[in-house]
């Protein structure tokens, strides 16, 4: 008997009926398991990246942790050109506080230097969450020993130092423009060799072709402990618990410190109700032993900040940032 | 040896061999739509694993990369819609046996082909890793130009019969990969201001937009809508004759796809166009390609699923991950308890070899699984196009959205289909225009990178064995074929020429 | 056995030769204006210290383009002259297109499902199928089914109607 396409007449209709009645039993069954906050309806958590990325991790990380606080929540990934896709289509949301998104220092930068017409200040910024701070490495045998033998080399000629770093006018970019600042060369004149990632500029280093290469902490640990790079200097105002014998910019003389936070915002337009209800829910996030155990897995920092503190953090970045970005000629 | 044999002690409980065929399945069910790639069906079903204990978590995992992989090659040979860029080179002469009527045996080369080079990669994967890992790491931007140069000269094969419409294919998809942001500088190019564009088009939005969409739009103009293929009746799935030309190209295909796919910046689809030209080449009866070649199938499928066990290697070993893909597989293993990178090995053995073991049986169910399927598949045929596209069209907006989320990518899918209809129309083959897609600005980024870090010096082009090593081959690949078909003309002539004197 | 040898069948009928050199010539048109585009946004490009700078793809690109495109054009320049006869189901593709732009906009307001089945009824019966209730009704299932799997289980989020689905 030869298969054709011709089944009884009735088939479909019933086989669509079965499918709507499916349907109406998952939203009335799917609809009731959280309830208390915001009326019981679902928070849903915008990544404006791609799934992997640091933003990605921070949304989904976060889903895992505020299950025991709220139940379900969503998340949901608007991918390009550094968040700022994902943030003009979330400023839409006005008033609606149950749509939230991640972000973080990557977007600031984003904003000035791709001139995105909507802005991080069209949004209620509710807290910062962490910081991962950059780190700078060479090659395991390169005869840069310390910041002090790339300092001279750049004072030397600042053009032959090449580094090898994520996208850009990313975070990365802009700490080799400060560092280049910092020792009194021209940032314009860095020799910076942008990546669509931490992973692949790690692979041109490890080829032996750049004099430097800058990425986030958690990116590179395991690197670090094999020894197949060698860390020189880190971004962070003290030394980090995971890198204790790697000394800060600071203290070898360069006056940079540049943290890669991120954080979350709500739309524009929510109550102020709602604002300090989400922040407490942030804050409570942020006590939980399972966000305690992320950050340590992850080898992020704990950078609780919310209110005005952080409205007036966000506004002192964004000036360092368009400082930086606009003598390196990128905006 | 012993590890290892610890690893499938600790996968092969009955639980766990029902969650790895579990994932297998539903890997294969989501993979087969076309739109959705093997990124975005891993990204989708990780949280589904996330639910289970570590081993049974590893196992399905396992089952559902492999089964992603694999699923996009069953709708490029029978719709000749494939779902991603590394299947595009399974369609172009699968789907020319499918409508010969032979879908069966194209499916059952590619299961088989799978099969092996996935055992082959994942063998290889286990004993040699950290070997094949210190190789890669030695490929910088210089390498990687040398390596982009050998593709460009060996993927004529896939430019078709007229050099002036192959060209035209190859630079037109260059072209649309230029869009979005440059790298280096940040700038946008041909974006026009519209923010959708500034990251780029994504690959696979390209390939269902030119074959599937295109496919779809040519049967509504040609009128060609209640059509169906009828499959040959009373014939072995895969006859002792299509056994004989498959293998060889399988193990070819596997020989290109693991190393390349180890390599940092190599991913699938560049091995699968190289095995298409290579079977192409070496072929006895090159007349055959274009019109459904069993080894156009058997080799690029092999070297896909060999290149998904090569991703692995420099994943495991110095926690990089390659691709889209791959990076989210890296944030499975993280989220499994397994910390990718040079202490891999030492630190969470256990968990490591569990999942090798956990490749070599997803790899085994796959075949169980596909293999009786791909009879079940070839009835899809049955249903009439309308029906077929139809759906087509509806999986492949869902994964445009589902890439992008938002509707400028749905308009960018519509745009590019019509490009797809006006090519087919204009007998401009579309699958050189992937090749530019990918090619070009791999080529293009790793150019300005090496000359950036040489500031300026193009003597880096050459300032390594390796890169000299495969400028050689450029040459070669650029000689050889010539002396090969003057060779080829000489033999026959002898052969001629005795048979003759009988 | 050329046609053979040069491994695709000879065209069928003069009228298909026709209308492949035609569309060939519009496509080599459109890559010329494409060739154009694209060295207006090279030359555009903010120029850095780089040996190769950000215009040298794109330029390289443009010629190639245009030389090509213009190739293509020129071969088939008599085709080009004379007129397409119109009754060739092109409006069933605009109607289709129309469609899928439709689906595009409607998709936020009316949700997935109801988006879906449309544009499944909708390209269905322009390719062709016979009965328009019985296509209604499989749109209707594969668009539910496709989100009872996506949305419901696997977790991936497609925009829903005031009804909620």
């Amino acid at each position: 008997m030869r298969y054709t396409w011709r089944p009884a007449a009735a088939g479909p209709f019933v086989a669509a009926a079965v499918a709507t009645l499916l349907l109406i039993a998952s939203l009335v069954w799917g609809g009731d398991d959280d309830a208390g906050f915001l009326n019981g309806r679902q928070l849903r958590l915008m990544a404006p990246a791609a799934p992997g990325g640091g933003w990605d991790q921070t949304a989904r990380e976060m889903q895992a942790a505020l299950r025991g606080e709220v139940g379900r929540t969503e998340v949901y990934n608007v991918a390009g050109a550094g968040g700022t896709i994902g943030l003009s289509q979330f400023v839409r949301h006005d008033g609606d506080a149950t749509q939230l998104m991640v972000m973080g220092l990557v977007m600031v930068g984003a904003i000035k230097s791709n001139d995105s017409p909507v802005a991080l200040d069209q949004t209620t910024p509710l807290a910062r969450l962490l910081t991962d701070y950059e780190v700078i490495v060479v090659p395991a045998d390169s005869p840069v020993k310390g910041m002090s033998d790339l300092v001279a080399a750049m004072k030397d000629d600042v053009g032959k130092v090449s580094w090898a770093g994520g996208s850009a006018g990313g975070i990365e970019q802009i700490l080799a423009g400060l560092v280049a600042d910092a020792v009194g060369a021209d940032p314009a004149e860095v020799n910076y060799v942008a990546h669509s990632g931490g992973g692949e500029a790690l692979s041109t280093l490890l080829s032996g072709r750049a004099t430097a290469g800058v990425s986030g902490v958690s990116e590179l640990v395991g690197q670090i402990k094999a020894g197949t790079i060698r860390p020189i200097a880190v971004s962070s105002p003290q030394r980090l618990p995971n890198l204790p014998d790697v000394p800060t910019l600071k203290e070898q003389g360069v006056d940079v410190e540049l943290a890669n936070w991120r954080g979350v915002v709500a739309p524009p337009g929510i109550s102020a109700d709602d604002e300090r209800q989400l922040e407490d829910l942030l804050v409570r996030m942020t006590r939980t032993d399972a966000w305690r155990e992320t950050l340590e897995r992850r080898g992020w920092s704990d950078a609780t900040l919310t209110g005005d503190q952080f409205e007036q953090y966000l506004a002192g970045e964004r000036r360092t940032v368009t400082d930086v970005l606009v003598k390196m000629g990128l905006a | 040896m012993g590890d290892l044999l610890s690893g499938f002690a600790d996968a092969l409980t009955p639980g766990n061999l029902l969650w790895a065929f579990v994932g297998v399945t539903i890997g294969t069910a989501v993979g087969v739509l076309p739109g959705i790639g093997p990124a975005l069906t891993v990204a989708l079903l990780l949280p589904v694993t996330f639910r289970l204990e570590p081993a049974a978590a590893l196992i399905m995992f396992a089952g559902i990369y492999y089964g992603g992989m694999y699923g996009g090659s069953t709708t490029s040979i029978l719709l000749n819609t494939p779902g991603e860029s590394a299947s595009v080179a399974t369609a172009l002469e699968g789907n020319k046996m499918a409508r010969a009527g032979r879908g069966a045996a194209a499916l059952a080369t590619a299961a088989l082909g799978s099969f092996v080079a996935g055992t082959i990669g994942t063998i290889a994967l286990s004993a040699a890793a950290p070997l094949v890992a210190d190789i890669a790491v030695n490929f910088g931007p210089p390498e990687y130009v040398a390596l982009m140069a050998v593709a460009f000269v060996t993927v004529s094969a896939l430019l078709g019969p007229s050099l002036l419409k192959g060209a035209a294919g190859l630079v037109i998809g260059a072209t649309i990969g230029l869009v979005g942001i440059d790298t280096q500088t940040g700038q946008t190019r041909l974006s026009f201001g519209l923010p959708s564009l500034f990251d780029g088009i994504d690959v696979v939005i390209v390939v269902v937009a030119l074959f599937a969409l295109g496919e779809t739009f040519a049967h509504l103009i040609a009128g060609t809508g209640a059509s169906r293929v009828e499959p040959l009746r009373g014939q072995p799935m895969l006859s002792r004759e299509d056994f004989r030309r498959s293998w060889p190209a399988w193990l070819r295909g596997t020989a290109l796809g693991f190393p390349i796919g180890s390599l940092p910046a190599g991913g699938a689809d560049v091995p699968t166009f190289l095995s298409y030209s290579i079977e192409k080449r070496l072929s006895k009866r090159p007349e055959q390609f274009g019109r459904g070649a069993i080894e156009g199938v058997a080799g690029p499928e092999a070297a896909n699923n060999a290149a998904a066990a090569g991703v692995l290697v420099p994943l495991l070993t110095i926690g990089l991950p390659t691709s889209a893909t791959a990076a989210v597989i890296l944030t499975a293993f993280q989220s499994y308890g397994l910390q990718p990178g040079p202490q891999l090995f030492s630190e969470s053995g256990d968990l490591v070899w569990a999942l090798i073991a956990s490749l070599y049986i997803g790899n085994v169910l796959l075949l169980v699984l596909n293999l009786p399927l791909a009879k079940v598949w070839v009835r899809l045929l049955g249903i009439p196009a309308y029906g077929i596209y139809a759906g087509v069209l509806v999986f492949a907006c869902l994964g445009a959205f589902a890439a992008g989320g938002t509707i400028a990518d749905l308009i960018v899918l519509t745009v590019l289909g019509l490009l797809g209809l006006l090519m087919r129309e204009a007998g401009v083959p579309v699958a050189p225009a992937v090749v530019g897609l990918i090619l070009a600005p791999l080529a293009e980024q790793q150019l300005r990178r090496a000359l950036a870090l040489s500031e300026g010096d193009w003597s880096t082009l050459v300032s390594s064995p390796l890169t000299v090593a495969l400028w050689i081959l450029v040459v070669l690949a650029l000689v050889a074929p010539p002396l090969l078909s003057w060779r080829r003309r000489r033999v026959s002539q002898t052969l001629e020429e005795t048979s003759t004197t009988h | 056995m050329t046609d053979i040898e040069e491994g695709r069948p000879l065209p069928e009928t003069p009228e298909v030769a026709h209308r492949e050199a035609r569309a060939a010539g519009a496509l080599g048109v459109l890559m010329v204006v494409a060739a154009v585009v694209v060295l207006v946004d090279a030359a555009r490009l903010r120029d850095s210290d780089e040996a190769l700078g950000p215009a040298a793809a794109p330029t390289l690109l443009g010629v190639l383009l245009g030389l090509i495109g213009g190739a293509l054009a020129f071969q088939s320049r008599h085709f080009l002259r004379t007129p397409e006869r119109p009754h060739r189901r092109l409006w069933r593709l605009a109607a289709l297109v129309a469609g899928l732009v439709a689906f595009a906009l409607l998709l936020p307001i009316m949700g997935y499902v109801v988006s879906s089945a449309g544009l499944f009824t909708g390209a269905a019966l322009l390719l062709g199928a016979p009965h328009p209730a019985r296509v209604a009704a499989y749109g209707w299932t594969l668009a539910v089914i496709v989100f009872l799997v996506f949305d419901v289980l696997i977790g991936l989020s497609l925009p829903t109607g005031p009804w909620g689905f």
